[in-house]
C-alpha cells in the first residue's frame, strides 16, 4: 500500500510538471503587463484586443481553411488505401506498403520539411495554399488510414458487405451503402485528429509555406521572435480550449465505436 | 483505390527525401541555386571540428533524454496501468491534453519560468535560498528539460500499452508461486513490458534528434542541435546542399539507430 502511495505522489508530480506550462500560460494571460515576465494585475484586455488584432484573426482563418481541406485530403486517401489494403487481394509487397503509411510518423518533421521544401523549389511546383494542404494531409495521413483500417477490419468480418453482395448489390453500391454509413463514424474520428494535425503543425508549414501564408504557429513563431505580446497567452488558451473540444470528441467518438 | 495514397506517398514523401539526399552529393551555387556535380565535400565538411561537435552534442542530448524519459516514464505508465483502475481512461486524457497545445506556446511559459527574472528564480529569491538570479536558461539543462517535456508522452504511451498488455494472471501465478515483489518485477514483468520500452525509446529518440525549435528558445548557439544547423543552412545561410548533406546524416543516423535497436530487440525477446 506505501509503495502504491509513493508511485500515486510521483505520478501527480509529473503531472504537475506537465501542467506547470499550462498553468503559466493561462494565469499571464490575464497579466496587465506588456513585458510578460512580471505580475501586474489583473486585466481581461488581451482577450479583447485579440479579437481586434487583424492579423491574428487572418491567421486563425488560414489555420483553419487548412486544417479542413488537409483533413477532407487526409481522410479520402485514407479511407482508399484502407479499402484497397482490407477487401482487394492481397498484393505484393503490402506489408512494406502499409508501414509506408506510417513513415511521417517516425520521421522527424524537419526532414519532411527541408525534404518537401528543396523538391518544390527544384521541380518548379509553386508554393501555396494547396501545396502546404497535400503536405499536410501526408503528415496526417497516419492518423486517418490506421483508424479507418481498423473499422474496415472488422466490418469485413461482420461480413455485411459479402450480405449485401449476395442479394444482388454491385461492389460499388456495397461500398456506397453498406460500408460508407457504418464506417463514417471512424471516418470522422481520423479526420478530427488529421484536423489537429495539421491546426498544431508548425515545422512543415515553416519551410513551406510560401510568402503571405501565415498560419497560426508561424504567427506565435514570429511573435516570439520579434516583440512578444501578452496576447499570445490569451490566444493560446482560446487554442487549448479548442484542441480539448476537438480531442474530446474524437475520444467519445472512438469510444462508441469500440461500444457499437 | 491505391493510386491517391501512391502518388501522395511518391511527390510527398519518397521523392523529397530523393531530391534530398541528390543534393547532398552536388555543390552550393551563388544563391540557393544548386550546382548538380558528384561530390563528397558536404559530408566532408560535416565531420569537419565545427560540426561533428553539434552531431555528437545532439546524440548525447537525444541519449540523456531518452533515458530521463524512461525513468520518469516507467513508474508512471506502471501505475496508470496497474493501480489507476477505471480511471486510467481520464488519466490517459489528461496526459494527451499538454501534448497537442501548440509547443510554441509551451517553449514561451517555460521562458516565463525559467527566465533571469523568470518565476522560478523569483521564487528562489524570495525564499532566500539564491542572493543572484541563476542563469538557468541557455543552458543544456534547460534545452533537456524541455526535450523532456516535449516527449515524455511519446515514452509512456507505449510502455503503457504494453504494461497493458501482460496478462494478470501470469503476475499472480508468479506471486503463487512463491516469487517476491522485485523478483516478479524483474523476471515477469519487465521483461514482457520490454518491446514498449523499445518502442517508446525510439518514439523519443527520434524526435529528438530533429528537434530544432527548444534549442532555438530554451537554448542558444553553444546548445544548438543538428536541426539548428540544417534550418540554418535551408533558411539563412541557402547552401541547401550542404543543409542537404548534414539531413541525410541525420537520417542514416536515425534509420540506423532503430535498426540497431530492433536487433537488440529481437536479441533480448529471444532471451526472455
Amino acid at each position: 500500500m506505501t509503495k502504491n502511495k509513493g508511485l500515486a505522489a510521483f505520478c501527480a508530480s509529473i503531472y504537475a510538471f506537465l501542467y506547470l506550462p499550462l498553468a503559466v500560460m493561462f494565469a499571464f494571460s490575464f497579466n496587465d503587463a506588456r513585458r510578460n515576465v512580471v505580475w501586474k494585475g489583473f486585466t481581461l484586455k488581451w482577450y479583447g484586443s485579440m479579437f481586434h488584432n487583424a492579423e491574428l484573426l487572418s491567421a486563425l482563418v488560414t489555420t483553419l481553411e487548412l486544417a479542413i481541406a488537409a483533413s477532407v485530403f487526409a481522410s479520402i486517401l485514407g479511407l482508399f488505401a484502407s479499402y484497397a489494403m482490407t477487401r482487394h487481394a492481397p498484393f505484393k509487397g503490402r506489408g512494406i506498403y502499409s508501414s509506408m503509411l506510417s513513415v511521417p510518423l517516425m520521421m522527424p518533421e524537419i526532414v519532411m520539411g527541408v525534404g518537401l521544401l528543396s523538391f518544390f523549389v527544384r521541380v518548379h511546383i509553386p508554393l501555396n495554399f494547396w501545396t502546404l494542404a497535400c503536405a499536410h494531409a501526408m503528415i496526417a495521413l497516419p492518423y486517418t488510414a490506421s483508424s479507418i483500417r481498423a473499422r474496415l477490419l472488422s466490418l469485413k468480418d461482420s461480413r455485411l458487405e459479402d450480405a449485401a453482395m449476395d442479394l444482388g448489390a454491385t461492389e460499388w453500391q456495397a461500398f456506397y451503402k453498406v460500408t460508407l454509413p457504418l464506417a463514417g463514424p471512424a471516418i470522422f474520428s481520423g479526420a478530427l485528429l488529421a484536423f489537429t494535425v495539421s491546426f498544431e503543425d508548425f515545422v512543415t508549414s515553416f519551410f513551406i509555406a510560401g510568402i503571405g501564408i501565415v498560419t497560426m504557429p508561424i504567427k506565435i513563431y514570429s511573435m516570439m521572435k520579434f516583440g512578444v505580446t501578452p496576447e499570445i497567452n490569451a490566444l493560446a488558451c482560446c487554442l487549448l480550449l479548442l484542441t480539448v473540444v476537438l480531442l474530446s470528441s474524437q475520444k467519445l467518438l472512438a469510444k462508441k465505436e469500440t461500444q457499437s | 483505390m491505391l493510386a491517391p495514397a501512391t502518388i501522395w506517398l511518391l511527390a510527398f514523401l519518397l521523392l523529397p527525401v530523393a531530391s534530398l539526399l541528390a543534393m547532398s552529393l552536388a555543390k552550393r551555387g551563388p544563391y540557393s541555386s544548386v550546382i548538380w556535380t558528384f561530390t563528397w565535400e558536404n559530408f566532408a565538411r560535416a565531420l569537419d571540428h565545427k560540426y561533428l561537435t553539434v552531431l555528437i552534442r545532439t546524440m548525447c542530448y537525444a541519449s540523456a533524454t531518452t533515458g530521463i524519459c524512461l525513468v520518469l516514464g516507467f513508474p508512471f505508465a506502471y501505475f496508470l496501468s496497474f493501480y489507476a483502475g477505471h480511471r486510467r481512461e481520464t488519466f490517459l486524457i489528461l496526459l494527451m491534453i499538454p501534448f497537442w497545445t501548440s509547443c510554441l506556446v509551451s517553449i514561451y511559459s517555460w521562458i516565463i519560468i525559467l527566465g533571469r527574472a523568470g518565476l522560478l528564480n523569483n521564487f528562489l529569491l524570495n525564499l532566500g535560498v539564491i542572493s543572484t538570479p541563476l542563469g538557468i536558461l541557455n543552458t543544456p539543462f534547460s534545452v533537456i528539460l524541455g526535450l523532456v517535456y516535449f516527449y515524455l508522452p511519446f515514452m509512456i504511451l507505449p510502455l503503457y500499452s504494453s504494461l497493458e498488455k501482460i496478462p494478470r494472471s501470469y503476475i499472480e501465478a508468479s506471486y503463487d508461486l512463491g516469487a517476491g515483489t522485485i523478483q516478479t518485477f524483474s523476471k515477469v514483468t519487465l521483461p514482457l513490458a520490454l518491446p514498449g520500452v523499445f518502442a517508446g525509446c525510439i518514439l523519443t529518440f527520434v524526435p529528438c534528434i530533429g528537434d530544432f525549435l527548444t534549442a532555438e528558445f530554451l537554448g542558444g548557439p553553444k546548445t544548438y542541435l543538428i536541426g539548428n544547423l540544417v534550418q540554418n543552412q535551408f533558411l539563412m545561410a541557402q547552401d541547401w546542399p550542404f543543409g542537404a548533406a548534414l539531413t541525410t546524416i541525420l537520417l542514416v543516423s536515425l534509420i540506423s539507430g532503430v535498426y540497431f535497436y530492433q536487433k537488440l530487440e529481437a536479441a533480448e525477446l529471444e532471451r526472455a
